[in-house]
């Protein structure tokens, strides 16, 4: 592993007295850190995912310094349960130890529950849950198999987050799905279609939905979805659903048209006009 | 010449030295003090054991009370504040109010602020629980109890395990003090070799971030406290407190030699080494002299170099914590230091202004 061309500058550099030298050679730490076990084209992704974060306008922002204190990770929830700290995050971020990065992203970065304790408390005031926020954000764009996995049970919230602006329908509550929310919510799954149909408001006597949205207001909530990137990222990681969505969008779209056309030429009557999407 | 008169704020270590060194010089002092007695906040918070030494804290302050005291040169004022100082010629017109609110105008050539600082209200890290969960301390209120030789839990036993937590309230910039309290690493020793000699089986343990006990104290503290005394140092800032049964405190924190280890350990007294701040009787004596404040809060003195105990107002000079965190050897050492200062100011007129030196490099 030793670079020949920095055997030349040896005399000068106090490391050649080290017993370690054959072995470790020259190197300055920057370099070093970029020594691993990683196959190479792996480490030239995970190099490129680092300097992506880096580039990142929110990573300069976010990173200030670190104490090595360690009430981030004292105070952390996750860590309690896996091994995982935000401080070992940070110091592998503050060093540039890209192999170690890419591992804690291949991984580790899925057990933070986002409860931003560990930014609160920091006495640098790092932003650390936003830094993992980040990790996660190009994870997702770079389709690592890790964001993939971690992502795959949450297809239909994703669905129902952009379709519908809904992020959990009732029906969603079942006995297996959601344990942590204790036995009441088991409890009250068993009936929710008799709680849903006494809700005085129209047309929120079903289970399959939140909220209702209009045809217009489901159109233009799709649209922020596309323009803003999120589908982009998730272009790369569920085709799928990328194209599911799309699909639905278009017909939509096209729908939201065609009443707008014939609006406009007068050939609908107010009575006419769609009261829900779901209606149609 | 007419007898020169300074007005001294304050009569802690930093006021009381220079009070003493102005009447040895021959210059009648007017001290204002705001409690009813001498001696500043070692005296009001009953400070025990002095560091490095581990000497009784009146050893050092009580021959200085009593030369002031006795001094028929030094005209206390007791349970008063200056409200105000009028430039007049190169002296002050000041005006002292006492508790009564009666004010009383003196005529003085100068005017020293020693008026110090106040501990850290750790109240303020709610996730400490300070206030709230029994048997948390401040090192504050374990001075106190260790010089009235009462140091137990709420249970009135000796505590056998105790945790003290370094850097409350400063090093955090939650809190907005980004700087070190100088003194609160060798303070907490200090307390934790007291823990020892009185309880020899108790455990002691220091969670710490970075050890500042610096210059002659490193072997007299750090080293001494692991030799003599076995203090147990754990190096990891703890994230909070929780109450434990039969009123313990169980800690939450990380042990950061090691990656990822979580420490949850039960304790029966926690000691918190809250920092320094300015304070409000220092803000009220900065803001009634018209002084600068520096980035820190402290009061900012004409250059820190050069002149640390001048201030930026002509005729006005500053000794003690009132510019920054400070031992009481320092305070003491400056109030001597803005003693002979103001002597050259009220007999002489010196006031040297800091003169802008062009340097080659840089």
């Amino acid at each position: 592993m030793v670079n020949k061309a920095l055997l030349s500058t040896l005399p000068d550099d106090p490391r050649y007295l080290d017993a370690s030298y054959n072995v470790q050679g020259p190197l300055p730490e920057e370099d070093r850190n970029l020594l691993s076990n990683l196959k190479p084209e792996e480490r030239e992704l995970a190099k490129q995912f680092w300097e992506a974060v880096k580039s990142d306008f929110r990573f300069n922002e976010y990173l200030r310094g670190c104490l090595n204190c360690g009430v981030c990770t004292s105070g952390c929830p996750a860590a309690k349960f896996y091994d995982f700290g935000p401080r070992e995050m940070i110091q592998y971020m503050m060093r540039n130890e890209v192999d170690k990065i890419w591992e804690f992203v291949n991984k580790k970065v899925w057990a933070c529950v986002q409860c931003y304790t560990c930014s609160m408390r920091c006495p640098f005031n790092n932003e650390i849950a936003g830094l993992i926020m980040l990790l996660r954000e190009y994870a997702v764009k770079f389709a690592l198999p890790s964001a993939k996995e971690v992502l795959a049970p949450y297809r239909r919230v994703l669905l129902t987050v952009i379709t519908m602006g809904n992020q959990v329908t009732p029906d969603m509550i079942q006995p297996d799905a959601f344990p942590d929310w204790g036995p009441q919510a088991v409890e009250e799954s068993k009936n929710m279609d008799v709680y849903r149909k006494a809700i005085p408001v129209d047309l929120l006597q079903r289970t399959d939905i939140g909220w209702h949205s209009s045809l217009q207001t489901a159109v233009e909530i799709m649209t922020i979805f596309i323009e803003s990137g999120v589908l982009d990222s998730i272009k790369k990681i569920d085709k799928d659903l990328y194209d599911m969505i799309m699909d639905i969008y278009e017909e939509r779209k096209q729908t939201l048209e065609e009443i707008k056309e014939k609006w406009k030429k007068g050939e609908l009557k107010e009575e006419d006009l769609p009261d829900s999407w779901l209606e149609l | 010449m007419a007898q020169e008169k300074v007005l001294v704020i304050g009569a802690g270590p930093a006021g009381l030295s220079a009070a003493r060194e102005l009447t040895n010089l021959g210059v009648d002092v007017i001290l204002v003090e705001r409690e009813s007695y001498l001696g500043g906040t070692p005296k009001k918070l009953k400070y025990s054991l002095l560091f490095p030494e581990l000497r009784p804290a009146s050893e050092v302050l009580d021959p200085l009370i009593k030369s002031v005291e006795e001094n028929s040169n030094v005209k206390i004022y007791k349970e008063s504040i200056v409200e105000g100082a009028k430039s007049e010629g190169n002296g002050f017109i000041v005006s002292i109010k006492d508790k009564n609110g009666k004010v009383t105008t003196e005529k003085v050539g100068a005017i020293i602020a020693a008026s110090g600082f106040e501990h850290f209200d750790s109240r303020r890290k709610y996730e400490y629980g300070y206030g709230i969960i029994p048997n948390i301390y401040q090192i504050s209120d374990v001075e106190r109890m260790l010089s009235e030789n009462k140091l137990v839990t709420t249970k009135g036993t000796p505590p056998k395990r105790v945790a003290i937590l370094l850097c409350v309230g400063s090093r955090d910039a939650t809190v907005g003090n980004t700087y070190c309290s100088r003194v609160c690493c060798a303070v907490s020793i200090k307390q934790a070799m007291e823990i020892k000699q009185r309880i020899p089986d108790a455990v002691v343990h220091i969670y710490y971030m970075d050890i500042r006990t610096y210059g002659l104290m490193e072997d007299k503290l750090y080293w001494k406290s692991q030799l003599e005394y076995r203090v147990g140092y754990i190096r990891g800032r703890i994230s909070e407190f929780m109450r434990g049964p039969d009123d313990t405190v169980v800690i939450k924190g990380e042990d950061t030699m090691n990656l990822n280890r979580a420490l949850v350990v039960p304790y029966d007294m926690v000691i918190l080494a809250n920092g320094m701040e300015l304070g409000l009787g220092s803000k009220q004596v900065a803001k009634a002299l018209g002084l600068e404040f520096e980035e820190h809060g402290f009061v900012k003195p004409l250059d820190p170099d050069r002149f640390p105990v001048l201030s930026t107002r002509k005729g006005v000079f500053l000794a003690g914590a009132i510019t920054g965190p400070k031992t009481i050897s320092d305070s003491i050492t400056e109030g001597t230091a803005a003693a002979i200062k103001a002597y050259e100011y009220v007999t002489k007129g010196v006031w040297e202004e800091p003169v802008k030196v062009q340097v080659s490099s840089h």
